[in-house]
């Protein structure tokens, strides 16, 4: 059976959340094909080696650890980090080499999972699942919601981005580390010049849309502003979900602006061009062409229910 | 610098603004220093090489269109793609990844097979000579690139709003091929092929709903939620 590999981000000082999550599936996977679970992360190397400690990386790898890694890798670069196939793809390859995993998972909401992941995917000819979970069951498989799916059976390599949370299974405190370096080898074509924050119409990931009438309900506006914080999104709403309080001045987005979130809930009534988004779910309003899902009760009852049933998840 | 443009081997999924808005960020070239006219390129069935021949064509773009009923994954339309990139000798690949979801890992296999350098996500573009100015969506950021040389960059940048469109016609505009004459056997690529996948009926439940959100829940940080 071969590799697990699970790659890392950091968020700071330690792995992001959504690493810590595709770790966990990847634990329940392996556990359950007797795979070896790899976690890896891309560092700049300090160039004074003298202890994991001093960098803070052994308490990254004790983090791994626990987190369900059998063995935690280091691959050291001395290329400025930043979630580009640019800057750590030429690391990254360098631990996939070293690995040849059958199947390697990325966190879907990690910094680099969109550069690194398809990329990694192409040059391992493996095939993609771009928002997976891993099942609850003996033989666990990776499913995504399009009905693509990894099994133990399968031949050939995987890459899948898994979405949601995981529950962390505890693994051993004391895991293997292995320290590969690759000096030297971002891609001179592509060149960060600098960062700036984004603005809402930006927005890729989730998106909570609220209408103005649906922003005049405080325990509606309460609800609204849970679901966005369960998902991690922005809530956007009109001058008038501002005037309401439900909605921060940042979040008016022009009504002409195209959006593209990946998923777009949106409550009640919005005027908002959401037709570049991937999936749309609407709340307070029956199912329509186009949409992914619905829940046409009363508004207040309906998201009253969604956060109950959501943060639980 | 030659420029190729790829739209995709199906229609939009909601809307063709994103369309619109890839032809437009291309066409920016056309007039832009040492940039040869750029040229779009699409695959798939024939109403869908009609509309994008149309919507190029309204910008005044060229296009090559390859019919094929095949229905590949990443890997297989990135090999298409790169074949036509190859034979029009294209340094520069734009890839329209907004107007449909499975568009978006193309970006890294077209420059997997090119290899080229990479860039998704990107929200405006602006050709500077030999070099091309970038904006990147990432997350709550917005990363400020420059791409010299060849590279893919995913592209996510909107047109102007559009109610309806004309119904495209047949067009004669469009350079069409073939697999053969890219080089590809259909029989090899047809190992990339998709099963179909039955379309999804809405879901009307509150469990079946919470479901389809379940997979963008943010993970928390155990030790951060527990003061660590």
């Amino acid at each position: 059976m071969g590799a697990v590999l699970v790659h890392i981000d950091l968020d700071g000082d330690r792995p992001h959340p959504s690493s810590l999550s595709a770790l966990a599936a990847g634990r329940a996977v392996a556990s359950s094909w007797g795979a070896t679970l790899y976690a890896a992360l891309v560092v700049r190397d300090p160039g004074d080696r003298t202890s994991a400690d001093s960098t803070g990386l052994g308490r990254i790898q004790a983090m791994l650890a626990r987190g369900g890694a059998d063995k935690v890798v280091l691959a050291m670069t001395d290329v400025a980090i930043a979630p580009l196939w640019s800057a750590v793809g030429g690391a990254w390859q360098g631990v996939i080499d070293q690995l040849r995993p059958r199947l390697v998972l990325f966190g879907a909401d990690s910094p680099s999972a969109p550069e690194l992941g398809p990329r990694t995917a192409a040059k391992i000819g493996a095939r993609v699942l771009l928002r997976a979970r891993a099942s609850v069951s003996d033989d666990v498989e990776l499913r995504d919601r399009d009905g693509g799916y990894v099994r133990s059976s399968d031949t050939g390599a995987a890459v899948a981005l898994i979405g949601g949370a995981h529950a962390t299974l505890a693994g051993e405190e004391d895991v293997d580390l292995v320290v590969l370096s690759f000096p030297g080898v971002a891609d001179p074509r592509i060149e960060l010049v600098g960062t700036t924050a984004a603005e809402v119409a930006h927005t890729r990931g989730a998106l909570v849309a609220i209408g103005d009438e649906a922003a005049s309900d405080p325990a509606v506006a309460r609800d609204a502003a849970r679901i966005a914080t369960l998902l991690g999104a922005p809530l956007v709403g009109g001058p008038a979900a501002v005037r309401a309080g439900a909605v921060a001045a940042g979040g008016v987005v022009d009504r002409g602006a195209a959006l593209a979130p990946e998923i777009c809930v949106v409550i009640g009534t919005v005027s908002l061009d959401l037709a570049g988004a991937t999936s749309i779910i609407r709340v307070g309003a029956p199912g329509s062409k186009g949409v992914d899902g619905a829940l046409p009760a009363p508004i207040g009852t309906s998201l009253a229910d969604l956060c109950r049933v959501l943060g639980g998840s | 610098m030659t420029v190729a443009l790829w739209l995709g081997s199906a229609a939009p999924a909601r809307t063709i603004r994103w369309l619109d808005g890839a032809i437009a960020t291309a066409a920016t070239f056309a007039q832009a220093e040492g940039h040869k006219a750029p040229v779009a390129i699409a695959a798939g069935e024939p109403t869908w090489l009609d509309l994008a021949a149309d919507r190029a064509n309204r910008a005044g773009l060229a296009s090559t269109g390859v019919s094929t009923d095949l229905q590949l994954d990443y890997l297989g339309w990135a090999q298409v793609v790169a074949a036509v990139v190859r034979q029009i000798r294209a340094t520069t690949v734009l890839v329209d990844e907004a107007s449909r979801p499975e568009r978006f890992p193309e970006v890294a296999a077209i420059a997997e097979l090119l290899d080229a350098a990479q860039l998704t996500h990107v929200v405006s573009l602006a050709p500077d000579g030999a070099i091309i100015h970038a904006s990147r969506a990432t997350g709550t950021s917005l990363q400020t690139i420059r791409i010299r040389g060849s590279a893919v960059i995913g592209l996510r940048v909107a047109g102007a709003p559009i109610d309806e469109y004309p119904t495209p016609m047949p067009s004669a505009s469009m350079k069409r091929l073939d697999l053969k004459a890219l080089g590809l056997d259909p029989g090899v690529l047809a190992h990339r092929s998709l099963p179909p996948r039955a379309g999804q009926q809405p879901r009307l439940t509150l469990e079946r709903v919470a479901e389809h959100l379940a997979v963008h829940v943010v993970p928390r940080s155990p030790s951060r939620s527990r003061g660590g």
